[in-house]
Formats: C-alpha cells, sequence, structure tokens
C-alpha cells in the first residue's frame, strides 16, 4: 500500500492574489513534507472555470513547482483533460515528458475527459466525442515518447512526421492511468492496460466488485503504451488527530465543504445528457439526484480516513485487503483547516499509520 | 484566515412580490400521469442577472442556467393538457433545484392542480408543444401575442445510462403557514424515450416572462423525453429569509 496527496487546489472567495497564493504556497508546503514523511505521490488535477472548487488550471505548472523543491515524492498529473478543444495530445505529450526530465523520471500521467458544462461547454468542446478523443489520445502519446518519429492520421488528431522532444526519462515511458468516476471506466483502463484511479469517494465494499473486475479484464488488456500499469489507486479524505471525535468532526467539515462547492458547477448529466456520460461523475456524485425526490441523503461512506491512528489503520487494512495499490488523500478543502493542523495530521499518519503497510513510501513503479 | 465569503443570491424577499395562493395539502395521494411528453432546453445566462433574482437562501448554480420545459400531458385526471415553465437553475445545500419565474397552463383543471398543490401560479395560455420530423417547437401565447418559443432540433436518442434526463426541481413562490416560501415540486419520472439536441428561442419576451432582465445567452441543449409522470406530495420548502449557508431545503412540519 503507498500513499499520495490530491490537489484540486480549492479557494475561498474573495478570490484575492493573497488568498490565491496562500493556496499554492501551502499545497507545495504539504507536498515539500509528504516527501519527507515517504508520501509517495502527489498528484494535481485539471480545471477549468470551476470557481473556488479548483483552480488549478495548469496541473503541469504545478507539478514543475514540486519537482524543484522534492526529492522522492512521485508526481502525478491526476488528469490532463484529452479533449482537442483544451489540448494538442502532442501538448501533453511534451509537457508530461519536459517534467519527467525536471523531476528526473517521476511522472504518473493520469488521463480523463472532463464531466462538467463548465469546462467542456467553456472551451466548446464536442461533448459527444470527448470518450473517443480520449482513446485516441491514450494510443497515441506513448507514442510519442518511444518512437524516435512519429505521425498519425486519426479520427480526431492528425499530425505529419515529427520528432516529439524532449523524450521522457522514464523507459520507456511515465506510468499511464485513467481517472474513473463513472462505474465501468475501470474497465476501460484495464482494457488499455492502464492504471485506474477511481476518484468517486466510496464504500469499500461497493468497490470490491469493480476492482476483481479491473484484475481479471488486465490479464486480457491490449496495453496502448509499452507496458502494463496493474495498478489500482483510490482517491480519499484524510485527517488524523488523536481525538478521534475531532478528527471525525473536522473531517467531516472537509466533505461539507467540498460538496459546497461542488454543488454549485453543472455537470455534463445533468445539463447535457450524452450517451457517453451516462453516470454522474465525481462532482455529481456528492449531490442527491435531481429525480429522486424529497431531500435524501447518502450516509457517508464507510472507506473515509477520517480519525485517530488506530482507526485509520484498520480503514485502511480494509482498503488493502480489498486490492487497492495507492490511496491518494486529499487532505483540504477551501483552506478550511489552518495549514498547521493539516501539517499535523500528515506528521502524525506518517509516523503511527504509514509503518502498518509494507511499501508505503516511494517506490518503483509495479509493472504486471 | 477569516470566513470565507459565499456565493448567493441577492434578491431581497420584498421584491419577490405577493406570493399566491396557500398550499392545498388536503390531497397527499400520488397522481400518476402516462406519456407525458417533456421538452426541456437549457440556456446560460449573465452570472450577475441570477444573483440578482435569488434569494439569499439559493445559490447560483456555475455558469447560471434558465430553463424553459413544455409539458403535454395526453391521459390523466385532468385529460389532455399543457404546462410550460420558466426558471432559474440554483442549489439548496448541494442538491440542484430551478426557482420558476413563471408558468402557464391551458387546462384549467390542470392548472387548479399545479397550483394548489405545488404553487405554480399557472397563468392561463395557448401553449403548444409538437414534436415533427427534425425539430420539436414548444410555444406559449397569451392574449395572441407569442411571449416565448423555443425549438429544438438535431436530435440524437439517449439510451445509456438508462435514458434519462435529470430534471431539477422546480420552486414556486406561495404561502406556507401563512409565510411566504419557495415550495419544492415533487416527482418521479418513469423514462421511456430520451432525445437530446440543441435549442434556442425564436421568441424570448422577457418582460412578458415575467422579468424584463432574463436572457438566455449560450444555449446548451434540448431534450424531449417521454414518460410516465408520478406527481407527489410537497414536502420540503426553501425560506427566503434563511442565508444558504444556514439552511437550505427544510421539511415542511407535519405536512
Amino acid at each position: 500500500m503507498k500513499f499520495g496527496l490530491f490537489f484540486e487546489l480549492s479557494t475561498p472567495r474573495p478570490f484575492t492574489t493573497e488568498t490565491q497564493r496562500m493556496v499554492f504556497e501551502n499545497a507545495i508546503e504539504q507536498t515539500v513534507l509528504a516527501d519527507e514523511l515517504g508520501f509517495a505521490s502527489a498528484w494535481c488535477v485539471e480545471h477549468h472555470f470551476l470557481e473556488e472548487y479548483s483552480h488549478s488550471s495548469c496541473p503541469d505548472m504545478f507539478l514543475t513547482a514540486l519537482a524543484r523543491e522534492t526529492k522522492h515524492i512521485r508526481l502525478g498529473f491526476g488528469i490532463g483533460t484529452c479533449v482537442p478543444a483544451m489540448h494538442s495530445p502532442i501538448r501533453w505529450a511534451e509537457k508530461a515528458a519536459f517534467l519527467d526530465m525536471l523531476s528526473n523520471g517521476r511522472v504518473e500521467f493520469g488521463t480523463g475527459r472532463s464531466s462538467t458544462w463548465n469546462e467542456l461547454g467553456g472551451f466548446q468542446a464536442n461533448v459527444d466525442e470527448t470518450k473517443r478523443t480520449w482513446d485516441e489520445y491514450c494510443r497515441v502519446i506513448p507514442k510519442m515518447w518511444t518512437e524516435e518519429r512519429f505521425s498519425h492520421q486519426g479520427t480526431y488528431f492528425n499530425m505529419p512526421e515529427r520528432c516529439v522532444l524532449p523524450k521522457p526519462v522514464q523507459d520507456p515511458h511515465p506510468p499511464l492511468w485513467v481517472a474513473v468516476t463513472a462505474p465501468g471506466t475501470e474497465l476501460d483502463a484495464a482494457d488499455r492496460g492502464m492504471g485506474a484511479i477511481i476518484l468517486s469517494i466510496s464504500d469499500v465494499e461497493r468497490v470490491v466488485p469493480r476492482i476483481n473486475e479491473y484484475r481479471e479484464r488486465i490479464k486480457t488488456c491490449e496495453p496502448v503504451g509499452s507496458f502494463v500499469n496493474n495498478q489500482l489507486a483510490i482517491a480519499n479524505w484524510m485527517f488524523c488527530h488523536e481525538d478521534k471525535d475531532y478528527a471525525t468532526e473536522k473531517g467531516y467539515e472537509l466533505v461539507a465543504e467540498f460538496g459546497y462547492m461542488a454543488g454549485q458547477t453543472v455537470e455534463i448529466s445533468e445539463a447535457y445528457p450524452a450517451n457517453n456520460y451516462s453516470a454522474i461523475g465525481l462532482l455529481g456524485t456528492l449531490r442527491p439526484d435531481p429525480n429522486a425526490p424529497g431531500d435524501k441523503k447518502e450516509p457517508p461512506a464507510s472507506g473515509l480516513c477520517f480519525g485517530d491512528p488506530a482507526h485509520l489503520i484498520t480503514t485502511i487494512k480494509r482498503w488493502e485487503e480489498a486490492g487497492v495499490d495507492q490511496i491518494i488523500f486529499m487532505v483540504q478543502a477551501r483552506e478550511h483547516l489552518p495549514q498547521a493542523e493539516v501539517l499535523a495530521s500528515m506528521r502524525l499518519f506518517a509516523s503511527e499509520v504509514m509503518p502498518h503497510f509494507i511499501d508505503a513510501g516511494a517506490s518503483e513503479v509495479r509493472r504486471a | 484566515m477569516s470566513k470565507p465569503e459565499l456565493l448567493y443570491g441577492e434578491r431581497v424577499p420584498a421584491d419577490f412580490g405577493q406570493p399566491g395562493n396557500p398550499l392545498n395539502f388536503g390531497d397527499r395521494s400520488t397522481v400518476e400521469l402516462t406519456e407525458v411528453e417533456i421538452f426541456y432546453s437549457l440556456f446560460e445566462l449573465p452570472m450577475d442577472v441570477a444573483i440578482a433574482r435569488l434569494p439569499k437562501s439559493l445559490h447560483p448554480s456555475i455558469p447560471a442556467v434558465m430553463a424553459t420545459n413544455f409539458w403535454h400531458g395526453r391521459e390523466g385526471p385532468f385529460g389532455e393538457f399543457n404546462l410550460a415553465t420558466v426558471a432559474l437553475a440554483c442549489r439548496t445545500g448541494i442538491k440542484p433545484r430551478h426557482l420558476i419565474i413563471g408558468s402557464w397552463c391551458d387546462n384549467p383543471a390542470a392548472a387548479q392542480f399545479f397550483r394548489e398543490r405545488y404553487g405554480f401560479n399557472c397563468q392561463a395560455a395557448a401553449i403548444q408543444c409538437r414534436e415533427s420530423f427534425e425539430r420539436v417547437v414548444g410555444r406559449i401565447v397569451v392574449d395572441d401575442k407569442t411571449i416565448l418559443e423555443t425549438v429544438g432540433t438535431e436530435f440524437l436518442p439517449i439510451v445509456s445510462g438508462g435514458g434519462s434526463v435529470k430534471y431539477s426541481p422546480p420552486l414556486n413562490l406561495t404561502v406556507i403557514d401563512g409565510q411566504a416560501m419557495l415550495a419544492q415540486f415533487e416527482a418521479g419520472y418513469s423514462f421511456k424515450r430520451v432525445l437530446r439536441g440543441s435549442a434556442n428561442n425564436p421568441i424570448f419576451n422577457a418582460r412578458e416572462i415575467g422579468d424584463d432582465a432574463i436572457q438566455p445567452t449560450t444555449p446548451i441543449a434540448g431534450t424531449l423525453a417521454v414518460c410516465d409522470v408520478h406527481l407527489l406530495p410537497v414536502r420540503f420548502q426553501v425560506d427566503l429569509t434563511v442565508p444558504a449557508e444556514a439552511g437550505g431545503a427544510s421539511k415542511i412540519g407535519g405536512k
């Protein structure tokens, strides 16, 4: 079991220079500490126009800042959006390789396609085609890294023969991942030999069938990259404190903050029914179904990591037994917790919880 | 750091005008409507306009969104009817809702039902919701003047994920326990057919619709669904005076 951090760079109003810089600098400080404590990874989302929820429009730049402040921690795109209106696949190949160079081979390349009208509508992207464009991007980007010169005539992307530069440090290339919000996308990851980052916060028991299906399916995959990245990571919340009740209270305050921010966005499934968005995205998983009568709320997920060290050890053991390779923690929301408390929580987690799990620190990429 | 600011409506309760008649909580049964055609279209509008029209108990959606909605019911307790609404997307807590700006109905019995049970004001109007081979047209005509025409085109079938549309529950200004309140419409939907396409408004007479300032800008999508609708009793209210961060929707006591 490995542990990582997951950054949305959520920012409270008003969006002053001081506030925005504080969010960015605090996240960097958390990562530097995580690197010292033996956390394995730091992931940064790509989002656009998501007021308060995420001001992380340029994850490559944030990760580059982290690269120069840290020594061991791996740096994950969580994710790079594979939508032509936002990025060319050439630019993703270049940026990831560039970061791999500046970090001396610490890049994890997560892919995805966005699930909000805020973003896809804002870029006037073709919503109906995002799954297909994501698929084509996943197939061409590794080739841009590994082939000296690359050309492509595809459905959504063409390029004449060029040498895409720089080439990554990691041989043959950084591990490939897919962000999974809708159930079933983990199978898309498995079919392509890619790691799955399950972003929908959930109960351990509900995720187990998806994990098992992923492991089974990836045995017969046709990898889009040069190797199979048979890894399952799950996003989660974490607040660790000696006082279990206090930790739980603060933890659910973080969830409430996140829910408030996420609730204001406009999910694709809410605004633009589409056959390639048959399930609600991450943000939508936090809301009651608009079509469901009343205001019934789902009970809190059973696998959240709020509590004292003993409680977290028990909870993480359940995730480990379920087959999860890595838990990626969100430790802050809209700067709700004082930075000192976030750092103290991380230190306590590292000293009291991490030693109970083998391979907790930064390690070589597992390759099936 | 100091408590962060929240984004919520700025309209004071006095600006909402007089609510309609008090809700009638007498009949708590579920009313079934079979094979209702629902032509539902979403558009963006300027955020400043949305914030100025929502009470402080509601957050806007980001981006600001408004909806035109046409129901054509053929069977049910009222016989054939058309109901049309224009609404502003909003949130209480984390649940999407729509604040009704105006509503119209062409069947007096249906109008009375929707007015008394849910607080729709249901102005009398001639309403059309017509599907042809390549478009759907929704139209509201008041005193021989078309005040809203929404046209949907380029429709494709939506089959995955159960083939459904997420309808945010409308909120109507009404009177509950003698106090002006927003009452939440309650319904369940069993979808039989869903199409999605583009939508635009060739005619949008904001003044006649009920608010001069509301003008749709960027179209998002239009949907046409055929579904059985299960009309449920009202259960939730939103107090215009309770700040969003302190409240949201609350259950109507004892009803």
